[in-house]
């Protein structure tokens, strides 16, 4: 079992540690997953029981100019580490001006992934940082915990507005309220909703459009019907916190009154976020 | 940008209050002047809307928005008044995050149907609508504290940024402010007494930050320093203060108040003294 | 006693109370004939600093008549008369220090912009002279650097941090950030490495590792930035203090901050002392692509439940310490009477707080009297015969 991977672009490691800043405001401790081509961050919380999930893909190539790695055996050539992506978050945005970033997996006082850094400096030498993040090591025979979750059945896809706005939105709704609705209908309509004793709230988002692969799989579904979910809104909000980069696409799927299903499409990386409904 | 929603099924007729701002800010700003508890009353006349939070009957905060800074001001009423939740209005007026870039503002239409009713805001920002209703509630009778210019005995009117300074350096381990003025030396003075010692800020009444000095008497009053702390969220958004006392003691701070659209609105602050002090 | 200071001495006064009050909640003040002395202790005395700013410092300094006087006062009153630090070079004109012993008070008039004048009047209380006893100039290692370089070093590092080692070689030093033994499958572990050519000054005598705490030398790193002066750190063995200055013609800061009396284990086993030729830590070397050495040799197969992955971590912490590695020097906080050197070698080895006591390395040339408690870097006993 062995990974090495080495970032020389600037712009490479800025993005990388955008996207594990983005992860570490999801989530205290995740699971790093690692295969040849892509790197994964996973959560795998049971929605079911009222867990939030999450999943998010990026391609080894648009991210490392080298990149290698041994898995378990050659059957399952695959590493899963369990770490706190708050630890790696803060490796990597102290070497953000470096001249080269390793990031390797190293048997120190425990596992380790070990960031370090070529830092440039005025003298000769250059300053040499290292962050050595413990890590886990997840046994096989609890992968089957981590795969992909499956797109659920929803009843209704959307794209979401400029997230931005959104988190204006649902910020000052949190001041108000612990809980919040989605509806959205496949006219491309979206309405954020509160309501307490004291004060209810409503915001309409329209023409939003929806994306190609439709919904309400039994088809025939009336364009104007709401789905929605009624979720805990600090999940709701720590998603939109995390969004820094404006996403190529983000949409979301509604199965009613059961999941709010984010997802966001980078160029190079992709994150699904589940958070289940409360009734 | 027109207010697409803003009556579909709702009439207008029916409303004895609409008011309309084309940038919100320019009443969440000055309400922020004024929000230390929840409830405040809002009293509507033909001549614009005061609003008014008090605090153990010692304190009253009053801002007041002129017919003027409204684009729309319809009363059918000679007086309308309502209770809210000003911590609520606040986060609903600021709904698409306050922003203060230039282009972008949050248009708002302000309704209240009469006794009973919800006050209902439609705002929107870049053809995105939101519509909150907030519960109102019987308005409370406000506290007169009976302070008449023709009892004032000393006024002055400051610079804001040379009280801010003092404001924010005032020591908090003082339960009172005391404010002497006077027309000899030290002029103006805020002093307080601390955990560690006593500091005075004294302001001479020649400084460039004085636009007016009318002490006629020396007068040396305490105030307490919580019921006072909330002024500071009115003195950051002011450009001038007039500090004026009256022959009880009683302290009323006017503070100028621009907004983004160069218009000036008030707010003011009523105090009562803490104790008596005898003069040193 | 009034001193005077003008222009943009008074920022400099207000910063250097300013991380004066990183270390201890009180400010002794003593106006000495060399100049005003501004000192402060942590309350388990193992971080001690000391600004003294000379009489040409001030634009007049003037000693109280006939009689020494030395005072202290809580540190936070006198910050809060230099509130507003950011706008202090723009306000504030000028200002007057004055002792007004009838009334036991110490007056700080600010004279500021627009004629306003600000007076603060701060109670203090008599006290002993607080002296530290530290012989920096008998260090065997020293260094100088400006102070960017000691900035960008400790970014690297927590704000929540404690406590950060430094190990030296001959032209390279480290900075490690400490982890507590039990916390070591946990912690993220940070190390930087800066080449000697880095430095003003390098002068390497023992390679030695020390620990001491990061909050108090982020405090003088915002006063040594804010004036650009070089910071000189001096240090000898693990155990006796690592004493940490800034000096120019008209001032001089001293930071003096306890080391851990024994390093964890496997620092101390890198930087054996009376080795100075053994090599430095293993450091990852960058441009060596070997990963090798770095496997994790874990047999996945072998872990027929979830703890085993963890039960394989600890295979790899190193074997605990064994009490008899404590220094007998150290000194224990709850055993503040005095007592034999050694009593505390039943303590657990683990304990955190004995990093924070001071070893006496020095004999304790300022102190004239045998005192038990010469162990205590800063005393301020009653008796100031120092």
């Amino acid at each position: 079992m062995k990974f090495r991977g080495k970032i020389i672009d600037i712009a490479c490691l800025n993005h990388f540690s955008r996207v594990v800043t983005t992860i570490a405001k999801l989530t205290k401790t995740c699971v790093l997953r690692l295969t040849p081509d892509n790197l994964f961050f996973v959560l795998s919380g049971k929605v079911a029981n009222g867990g939030v999930s999450m999943w998010c893909e990026l391609s080894q190539g648009n991210f490392f100019d080298e990149y290698q790695m041994e898995g378990v055996s050659s059957e399952d050539n695959e590493i899963c580490l369990e770490l706190s992506p708050e630890n790696l978050s803060r490796a990597l945005k102290t070497v953000q001006n470096a001249k080269s970033v390793k990031v390797k997996l190293t048997k120190k006082h425990c596992p380790c992934v070990t960031v370090s850094a070529e830092l440039p400096t005025l003298s000769s030498v250059s300053r040499v940082v290292t962050h050595d993040v413990p890590v886990e090591v997840i046994p096989r025979r609890l992968w089957h915990e981590l795969k992909e979750p499956s797109v659920p059945d929803f009843h209704v896809s959307i794209y979401l507005p400029p997230l931005k706005t959104m988190k204006n939105v649902v910020d000052r709704m949190k001041n108000l309220s612990n809980f919040l609705v989605v509806e959205a209908n496949l006219n491309g309509e979206m309405n954020l909703k509160i309501e307490t004793d004291l004060v209810s709230v409503t915001t309409h988002f329209k023409d939003l459009g929806n994306p190609p692969w439709g919904g309400g799989s039994e088809g025939g579904a009336d364009p104007e019907g709401m789905a929605e979910a009624r979720v805990d809104i600090r999940r709701l909000q720590q998603f939109l916190m995390g969004q820094q980069v404006t996403p190529t696409k983000a949409m979301c799927n509604i199965v009613h009154q059961r999941i709010l299903h984010l997802v966001v499409l980078h160029d190079d990386a992709s994150l699904q976020y589940f958070i289940p409904a409360v009734a | 940008m027109p207010l697409s929603t803003q009556s579909q099924d709702d009439n207008d007729e029916q409303y004895i209050l609409v008011a309309s701002l084309d940038n919100a800010r320019n009443l969440s700003n000055i309400l922020k002047a004024i929000a230390f508890k929840d409830h405040a009353i809002f009293t509507a006349t033909p001549n614009g809307l005061k609003v008014t939070v008090e605090d153990s009957k010692c304190l009253q905060a009053n801002a007041f928005i002129q017919v003027e800074i409204f684009q729309e001001f319809t009363i059918k009423e000679d007086l309308v008044g309502f209770q809210v939740n000003l911590t609520v209005l606040l986060d609903c007026l600021n709904i698409f995050g306050g922003s203060t870039a230039p282009g972008l503002s949050t248009a708002l239409r302000m309704c209240y149907r009469g006794y009973g009713y919800p006050l209902t805001l439609f705002l929107e920002e870049g053809g995105v609508v939101t519509v909150c209703k907030i519960n109102t509630q019987e308005p409370e009778e406000p506290i007169d504290f009976d302070f008449c210019s023709s009892n004032v005995i000393n006024k002055v009117i400051l610079q804001s940024e040379s009280l801010k300074e003092a404001f924010s350096e005032l020591d908090m381990t003082s339960e009172v402010l005391q404010i002497t003025m006077s027309p000899s030396q030290p002029y103006f003075r805020l002093s307080t007494f601390g955990n560690s010692g006593n500091a005075h800020y004294d302001y001479s009444k020649d400084s460039d930050m004085m636009e007016l000095f009318k002490c006629t008497t020396t007068q040396t009053n305490r105030y307490k320093m919580l019921l006072l702390k909330p002024t500071t969220k009115a003195l950051a958004l002011s450009c001038k203060v007039s500090v004026r006392t009256d022959s009880r003691g009683f302290l009323s701070l006017q503070y100028m108040v621009r907004n983004d659209d160069g218009q000036i609105c008030f707010v003011e602050y009523y105090c009562c003294p803490d104790e008596e002090v005898e003069e040193e | 006693m009034q001193c005077v200071v003008t222009g943009g001495n008074v920022k400099v006064l207000a910063k250097a109370i300013h991380s004066l009050s990183r270390i201890g909640d009180e400010l002794y003040v003593e106006p000495q004939q060399d100049g005003l002395a501004l000192r402060s202790v942590n309350s388990s005395r193992s971080a001690y600093a000391c600004f003294l700013f000379a009489p040409l410092f001030f634009s007049r300094y003037s000693l109280p008549n006939g009689h020494d006087f030395r005072c202290k006062m809580a540190i936070k009153s006198v910050q809060s008369v230099f509130r507003s630090l950011a706008t202090l070079e723009k306000t504030v004109e000028k200002c007057h220090i004055e002792l007004d012993e009838q009334k036991n008070r110490l007056t700080f008039t600010l004279h500021c912009k627009h004629g306003l004048l600000k007076t603060h009047n701060l109670s203090y209380q008599d006290s002993e002279s607080l002296q530290a006893v530290f012989d920096k100039e008998g260090c065997g290692n020293v260094f100088r650097a400006q102070p960017r370089l000691l900035v960008d070093t400790v970014v690297h590092f927590p704000p929540s941090l404690e406590e950060v080692s430094v190990s030296v070689s001959d032209n390279r030093m480290w900075f490690r950030n400490h982890v507590d033994e039990e916390e070591r499958s946990k912690a993220m572990v940070t190390e930087l490495c800066l080449a000697s050519d880095e430095f003003d000054h390098f002068a390497v005598h023992a390679h030695n590792s020390v620990t001491f705490c990061l909050k108090e030398l982020r405090g003088l790193l915002v006063f040594a930035e804010s004036t650009g002066l070089p910071i000189s750190m001096y240090f000898d063995e693990p155990g006796s203090p690592v004493v940490l200055s800034v000096t120019d013609s008209v001032l001089e800061g001293n930071f003096v901050l306890a080391t851990l009396s024994h390093d964890d284990h496997s620092f101390q086993k890198n930087n054996t002392k009376g080795a100075p030729t053994a090599p430095p830590p293993p450091l990852d070397d960058f441009m060596n692509d070997d990963m090798d050495p770095y496997l994790i040799a874990m047999d996945t197969s072998m872990a027929p439940g979830t703890p085993e992955a963890s039960s394989a971590l600890t295979v790899c912490s190193p074997p605990q310490t064994p009490a008899a590695n404590h220094s007998t020097r150290l000194h224990c906080e709850e055993e503040e009477e005095e007592e034999e050197e050694t009593v505390d070698s039943d303590r657990p080895p683990n304990k955190k707080f004995r990093s924070l006591f001071f070893g006496s390395v020095f004999p304790s040339q300022m102190s004239t009297q045998p005192l038990p408690d010469q162990d205590v870097l800063a005393s301020d006993s009653e008796e100031d015969d120092s």
